[in-house]
């Protein structure tokens, strides 16, 4: 090889890739509207990513699977936990992960900084980034929760789970609300006796939570809510 | 040491070594955490995010100060000509080192731009662009004045200028994060795939030139390729971080593309070094610079190279993405790209900038240094890969909660920082050996504490 052809493969490698990256960049730039619901980011959702880092959030957590990998990804936060459990982890974090053999820092957040933090997780969950983080994927969920539904549906469980009115708050499958954390993430943390003795007084295992008690129920009827929701922890492997 | 100026070099390695021992400090504090339970106190007042944003900025600090001392030791040869202003010089490492630490004490008290790697507030961003503008200007004129261009030279200014422009688009506010992410990859990955690439070849070249004594047309005729090659794949291969971020689809098929092939140019880097050094004149002396020049070359292909490839594929980083296994490749790399070519410099020049007769010093303690260095990074990043795959089966395939996934993996973070124990061992050692250089004990002594046979070592210099 001469000289003057290694000086080729240098300007017509560089420049063409460059030309390429470019170009790409601009449409990117036409779609980013679309895919990230740009209409929707107000001043609230803007103010709770000013908060997100000024305390420095993204070091120990990822969003859109960038940042540190000490704590969880955050992309699908809101639609994993819900406006409350998110808001008792940022207030008290020191409560909310008293078992946890990994802390949060409580960073003494403005009742401000914490509703524009829901906020702000609430816009980044409706990202479009082709349904990453895989553990969070809407339709991995639905497909295996419905599959349980299937064959469940009949159970006295389930229609405990229908009579009391969970899914006014909790998500389960595709339907219900995003109030509180989503039933199947639940059920892979808790065992089926947590979620029993929970629901009979939430406040003595999260303060600050929410969270009704179900004490007109039997412990026997807990106890059976308690292991529908085991059951319905997310399954993977079913994408 | 042909030039008076190239001296200016040397402070700038001492400020680069120490602030690479309190990086690794750092890190092993890092790896802690993952195994045991901080209690809440500790981690209200100094959390694993400060204390990772302090890890984080010292690589970069200390790397660009490494770079840069290089830039001041080879230009003067290169162009045969002295600095043009080494006072400046010295004006901009106080700059930049003031800079730096009040940056890091800042973290301590939680003044930060809040952006990974990008910690550095606002206002300091500020200095640190004066900072490159009195470095860029000096290595500018000091190329224009001597009116002699070379490959090298061009290489290395190209990405200079190239790595403070890119920094500028890491300083606004993005008001949405997917932009903020794209443009933020703007400064990290064309940073280490491209501005750092051209510093690093353009390094690489001189030291080749240097140590083997093969001709300087040569090594510069590779030097282009090498360069076209790592900028092709390089430039668009920043997709490879667009597939989940919000943006479009077409990126997964850019981004796979051009990343599969990234490990070619760093492979036609093993193979140039493997022919020039087959090709050399003389004597491989020191050993110890070439264990550097040679191990780097090889964990630069092991670590960016193969342990990219293993997971930038949109198939398998749909899985992997922001898992263990992007650390584990992460300090493969940068040690063997980065850090490893720095001390290599530093081998070179530091004897010289000494008066060390011949550019000769007493390896000994070295040898040690560099393999318990190597091997506990070596390791360190196998136990992250481990863990990396298990959190990527367990958390993203079988869709176990975050913290349920990290269980099993407290045992593997446990074994990374128990290879980080041999690192900081290795690095203090480095640190210590190239602080404290000296001329290489006489022949018969060297004879009998390497060969306790007492065969007699060729002469040296040959």
């Amino acid at each position: 090889m001469t000289e003057r052809t290694a000086k080729w493969v240098f300007w017509g490698g560089t420049l063409s890739s460059l030309a390429l990256f470019l170009a790409l960049t601009v449409d990117t730039h036409g779609q980013f509207a679309a895919l990230t619901r740009a209409d929707q980011l107000d001043d609230t959702v803007v103010a709770g990513k000013r908060a997100f880092e000024r305390h420095n959030c993204n070091d120990c957590h990822t969003i859109l699977g960038f940042g540190g990998y000490y704590a969880p990804d955050l992309t699908r936060a809101y639609s994993r936990l819900g406006a409350d459990a998110i808001r008792r982890r940022l207030a008290q974090p020191e409560v909310a992960f008293r078992d946890s053999y990994r802390k949060m820092p409580n960073q003494n957040l403005s009742r401000e900084e914490i509703a524009s933090l829901v906020a702000y997780l609430e816009w980044v969950a409706g990202i479009d980034n082709h349904d990453w983080p895989p553990q969070d994927s809407a339709a991995r969920w639905k497909r295996s929760t419905d599959r349980l539904l299937a064959q469940a549906a009949l159970s006295p469980a389930a229609a405990l789970v229908q009579q009391e009115g969970c899914l006014t708050c909790h998500a389960l499958g595709d339907r219900g609300e995003r109030k509180g954390p989503r039933l199947e993430h639940v059920g892979a943390r808790r065992s089926a006796a947590w979620i029993g003795d929970y629901l009979e007084d939430p406040q003595r295992l999260a303060p600050g939570s929410e969270m009704p008690d179900y004490q007109h129920l039997s412990a026997g009827q807990r106890q059976m809510i308690g292991e529908f929701i085991v059951a319905a922890a997310a399954r993977g492997g079913e994408r | 040491m042909t030039y008076q100026t190239q001296r200016v070099a040397y402070p700038y390695m001492v400020v680069a070594l120490l602030l690479f021992g309190l990086q690794v400090v750092l890190g092993l504090w890092l790896a802690t955490q993952y195994f045991v339970t901080v209690p809440q106190g500790v981690v209200d007042v100094f959390p694993f995010s400060t204390a990772r944003a302090m890890h984080t900025n010292l690589l970069v600090l200390w790397l660009l100060l490494g770079f840069m001392g290089a830039t001041y030791y080879l230009v003067p040869e290169e162009t045969k000509s002295e600095l043009a202003f080494p006072r400046l010089a010295i004006g901009q490492l106080v700059l930049l080192t003031a800079t730096g630490v009040a940056a890091l004490v800042g973290f301590l008290f939680g003044w930060t731009q809040g952006r990974p790697l990008l910690e550095i507030p606002r206002p300091l961003d500020l200095l640190v662009v004066v900072g490159a503008l009195m470095f860029l200007f000096n290595v500018a004129v000091t190329m224009v004045r001597a009116k002699r261009w070379t490959a090298v030279q061009g290489s290395l200014l190209g990405g200079l200028v190239f790595l403070a422009v890119l920094y500028l688009f890491g300083i606004p506010f993005y008001r949405n994060l997917a932009v903020d992410w794209y443009y933020w990859w703007w400064v990290i990955h064309l940073w280490v795939e491209g501005a750092f690439e051209l510093v690093a070849a353009a390094m690489t070249a001189f030291m080749l030139i240097k140590l083997t004594g093969v001709e300087r047309t040569v090594v510069e005729k590779w030097l282009y390729v090498e360069l076209g090659l790592f900028l092709f794949t390089g430039i668009a291969g920043t997709g490879h971080h667009y597939y989940w971020l919000g943006a479009p689809h077409y990126w997964l098929w850019v981004g796979g593309i051009f990343s599969a092939l990234e490990p070619f140019p760093i492979l036609l880097m093993v193979v140039d070094t493997w022919r020039d050094v087959k090709h050399r004149r003389g004597p491989m002396e020191p050993r110890l610079t070439w264990v550097y020049l040679i191990g780097g070359v090889v964990i630069h292909f092991i670590g960016a190279g193969l342990f990219g490839m293993a997971h930038t594929l949109p198939q398998i980083n749909y899985y992997t993405h922001g898992s263990q296994v992007t650390v584990s490749h992460g300090h493969l790399a940068f040690y063997g790209a980065y850090v490893l070519l720095n001390l290599t410099f530093f081998y070179l020049a530091m004897p010289h900038l000494k008066g060390l007769p011949g550019g000769r010093y007493d390896e000994r303690s070295g040898h040690f240094a560099f393999w318990c260095t190597a091997l506990g990074v070596m390791g360190m990043s196998l136990a992250f890969a481990v863990a990396g795959v298990l959190q990527s089966y367990l958390e993203r395939y079988l869709g176990q909660p975050y913290m349920v996934a990290q269980v099993p993996i407290r045992f593997w973070m446990g074994m990374a920082a128990a290879h980080g124990v041999l690192v900081l061992v290795g690095v203090v050692a480095t640190i210590r050996h190239l602080l404290t250089l000296q001329a290489p004990a006489p022949a018969s002594e060297a004879a009998t504490s390497a060969n306790p046979a007492g065969t007699l070592p060729s002469p040296a210099g040959g």
